[in-house]
């Protein structure tokens, strides 16, 4: 349940960078698997991928965030964004927080983060985040 | 009482029964003098009543009480009713279906039905003057039994959970008196209201009506679990062990009956691959069984979803009156191959098409009165809309017997669009359905109320397509245009071609395959700029997949050609290699944004891995 007092935000990390975003839109963390290319679409999806039978599209999250792509591991977060489950594969989930909102600050000027996807700044101990506007930074790219 | 679970039963059938009113409301126009209508369009009114209110829908239960008011009166007054009066039925059943559908979403306070209300108040009031009211109410007193013998005697058992089971039974008794005479009803109507009545009663009926027929009137009323005829009851017996028994099953589990049959059918290709290579006749024999069974198992499924075309194209009637009036035209609407079935995910998708098309047909394609006496026809036109099974395909035709499409216009607005090279000087039905299956092209002169510029084509294509089916089109000056969409019977379940192209698989739904080449045996030649090959005396263009799927590099000397065909249009697919062919589950999913149009699915092979679905309708 959503704590009245605060924010539910998933941590994860993508390259150096450390972002959230809302646990309402999150719907499961899957191990990463191997995409299908989409021919045609853009290069920040990476195919569509198989979840218990259901064919769900799955968005790089380097690649969406203007990072270098990597290779390797990593993990997808299943996300519900207008009804269409998406995935966004990311290096690592870090954390599940309640942040009170007043730990939230306005989002401010930040080097290389598109600013239209930023819906705020907050602090994890010493560490801050973005926290992002998932369907701002979804919905060009999927077809929403 | 929670009865939001009975919501969408509610729906459904207040949805057949409002077809149905709208059916004898059209039989009624034809033949005002006629009796029938008007009793089948009383009954289901007030079978409507009577569940929107144990549904405690009182907009609803009010409306239809009003309605059914002044049905009464214009039963009881025996004349052909006036023109306006049927107009304002028809518009009873609209302000019916929208009070229906928002009762059910929650809106039921949003409704303003003051007008249709009032107008039925004083329409019965005005008619109602005219006619004599009955001295004394219809009698309810028990009918006095005949003696015992005389009639088929019937039994009913309505289901334990129905509502309001005295109501389901007299409306069973209403309509088997409409079928023959019936007496020795037991227990007698006057108790069927009352605490004890228990759902089930007897009765014998004096009729010339089969069994069957008798039976379908009864299940007609909705919730009845048995119907018993005692002089045949071994007949009776076989028939419930047989098709008799319908339930209503939700589209959601059947789709996920239909997914869980494609992952069992993906783990037997797994199975029998493995009993294979373990060489062990035991465990041979159990996949062999095993798989036996997963395929009974789907043809069951398969066939359990199955449904009449009717459940889409009985709204279609009402639908082409209206526009008839709306347009000031005269238009017979044909309906045939009703009981054509499709698979329901099918025929749910088509209704929307074929909306547009007939009202394209309607609008664009049937000529004024006028217009038409003057070029020596009848003064009606003629919409025909056809069902019939081609191979394993179901071919849906829109037929109209209008002006044709003008060809001239169309050409000139493609290449305006720059469609068309601007070289070709005429269309052909294969061009002018490519190129009305792109947006923007108009196929009306002027803009119209009803179908705006013309559009909808390309969505009626689209459509057609992503179901991996396709459209054509046939069109001729002054005597018509035709439009046949040929969709698959079934959806979920295909046979398809596994193909290899660089290292990615495509799968290639074998309905359109008409052969498969060997790229070097035949001729290449290049024919406005694009590769194509001569196939017995014809060209028939070539698409190389690795040009079109954006892989680059060349195809595998002895790549295999792949031939489709679609209605008279013909293409060479080029691929790298032919894996193998199996029969292969196909999943929706939304495209993202640039994806390229030309896969109708995907599906999941026996390591999980998603392949995409080329759409042969894309390519060709």
């Amino acid at each position: 349940m959503d704590d009245l007092a605060g924010v539910r935000i998933l941590v994860f990390r993508l390259a150096d960078l450390r972002y959230g975003i809302g646990i309402s839109a999150v719907r499961e963390i899957l191990p990463t698997q191997q995409a299908t290319r989409l021919p045609g679409a853009s290069h920040e999806v990476a195919g569509l991928i198989n979840v218990r039978g259901q064919l769900v599209p799955l968005v790089d999250g380097r690649r969406a965030l203007g990072h270098a792509p990597s290779e390797g591991s990593g993990t997808i977060v299943l996300c519900e964004v207008g009804e269409q489950y998406v995935g966004l594969a990311v290096d690592e989930v870090i954390d599940l927080l309640t942040v009170a909102p007043e730990d939230l600050s306005d989002r401010g000027e930040l080097p290389g983060v598109d600013p239209r996807l930023v819906r705020a700044v907050g602090l994890r101990g010493d560490d801050t985040f973005v926290l992002l506007d998932l369907d701002a930074l979804l919905a060009p790219i999927l077809s929403l | 009482m929670d009865l939001s679970q009975y919501a969408e039963l509610f729906l459904a059938e207040s949805r057949e029964h409002l077809t149905t009113i709208n059916q004898l409301l059209l039989e009624w126009e034809r033949d005002p003098g006629a009796s029938e209508p008007v009793a089948g369009i009383f009954r289901s009114m007030h079978t409507i009543k009577g569940m929107a209110a144990t549904m405690g829908y009182g907009a609803v239960a009010d409306l239809a009480h009003r309605a059914e008011s002044l049905l009464d009166v214009l039963r009881r007054g025996k004349q052909a009713p006036p023109d306006e009066v049927v107009e304002l039925l028809f518009r009873s059943a609209d302000s019916l279906d929208q009070a229906i559908e928002a009762s059910v979403a929650g809106r039921e306070a949003d409704l303003d039905l003051s007008d249709v209300l009032k107008s039925l108040d004083r329409a019965s009031q005005t008619l109602g003057a005219d006619v004599e009211r009955p001295a004394v109410q219809r009698p309810s007193a028990p009918v006095v039994a005949v003696a015992a013998g005389a009639g088929r005697p019937v039994r009913v058992v309505l289901v334990t959970e129905a509502q309001l089971k005295g109501a389901r039974a007299l409306l069973i008794l209403r309509r088997l008196e409409a079928l023959g005479r019936v007496h020795a009803v037991e227990p007698p109507p006057s108790q069927m209201e009352g605490e004890e009545f228990g759902g089930q009663f007897a009765l014998r009926i004096e009729t010339a009506a089969a069994d069957e027929d008798l039976e379908r009137e009864i299940r007609a009323a909705g919730d009845v679990d048995r119907v018993e005829f005692a002089a045949q009851e071994e007949a009776a017996r076989t028939e419930a062990g047989g098709r008799s028994k319908h339930i209503r099953v939700d589209l959601r589990r059947l789709d996920a009956l239909m997914n869980l049959i494609g992952e069992l059918l993906t783990a037997r290709g797994r199975l029998t691959e493995l009993s294979t290579a373990s060489a062990d006749a035991d465990l041979e024999d159990i996949a062999v069984r095993v798989s036996g069974l997963a395929a009974d198992l789907q043809a069951e499924i398969v066939s359990a979803r199955m449904t009449p075309v009717w459940q889409v194209f009985d709204r279609f009637p009402r639908l082409v009156r209206d526009l008839a009036r709306k347009l000031g035209k005269q238009i017979e609407l044909r309906v045939e191959g009703k009981e054509i079935e499709l698979d329901r995910a099918i025929l749910d998708k088509i209704g929307e098409p074929l909306v547009h098309l007939l009202r394209n047909a309607a609008d664009h394609g049937l000529e004024s009165p006028d217009e038409r006496v003057a070029a020596g026809k009848p003064a009606e036109g003629v919409i025909e809309l056809s069902a019939m099974r081609e191979r394993a395909a179901v071919a849906i035709r829109v037929r109209d017997d209008g002006r044709g499409m003008d060809r001239d216009q169309i050409l000139a607005q493609a290449k305006e669009l720059g469609l068309v090279d601007p070289a070709v000087d005429a269309l052909s039905d294969e061009l002018l359905m490519r190129v009305l299956g792109r947006s923007g092209i108009s196929t009306a002169s002027e803009v119209s109320e009803v179908s705006g510029r013309g559009v909808g084509i390309d969505a009626v294509a689209d459509v057609v397509r992503a179901l991996g089916g396709g459209i054509d089109v046939d069109s001729e000056p002054g005597r018509g245009t035709v439009f046949t969409l040929r969709l698959p019977t079934t959806l979920a379940i295909i046979r398809a071609l596994i193909t290899r192209v660089g290292d990615e698989r495509y799968a290639l739904p074998i309905t359109h395959v008409a052969e498969t080449l060997d790229l070097n045996t035949v001729a290449v030649t290049r024919v406005d700029g694009r590769d194509a090959m001569s196939l017995r005396e014809e060209v028939v263009p070539l698409v190389h997949m690795r040009e079109m799927l954006e892989i680059g590099g060349d195809a595998p000397p002895r790549s295999p050609v792949i031939v489709l065909q679609m209605g008279e249009r013909r293409c060479g697919i080029v691929v790298d290699r032919l894996v193998s062919q199996q029969e292969i589950v196909v999943k929706t999913f939304s495209p993202p944004q640039g994806t390229l149009p030309i896969f109708s699915g995907a599906t999941i092979l026996g390591e999980g891995r998603p392949v995409l679905i080329l759409d042969a309708g894309g390519l060709v």
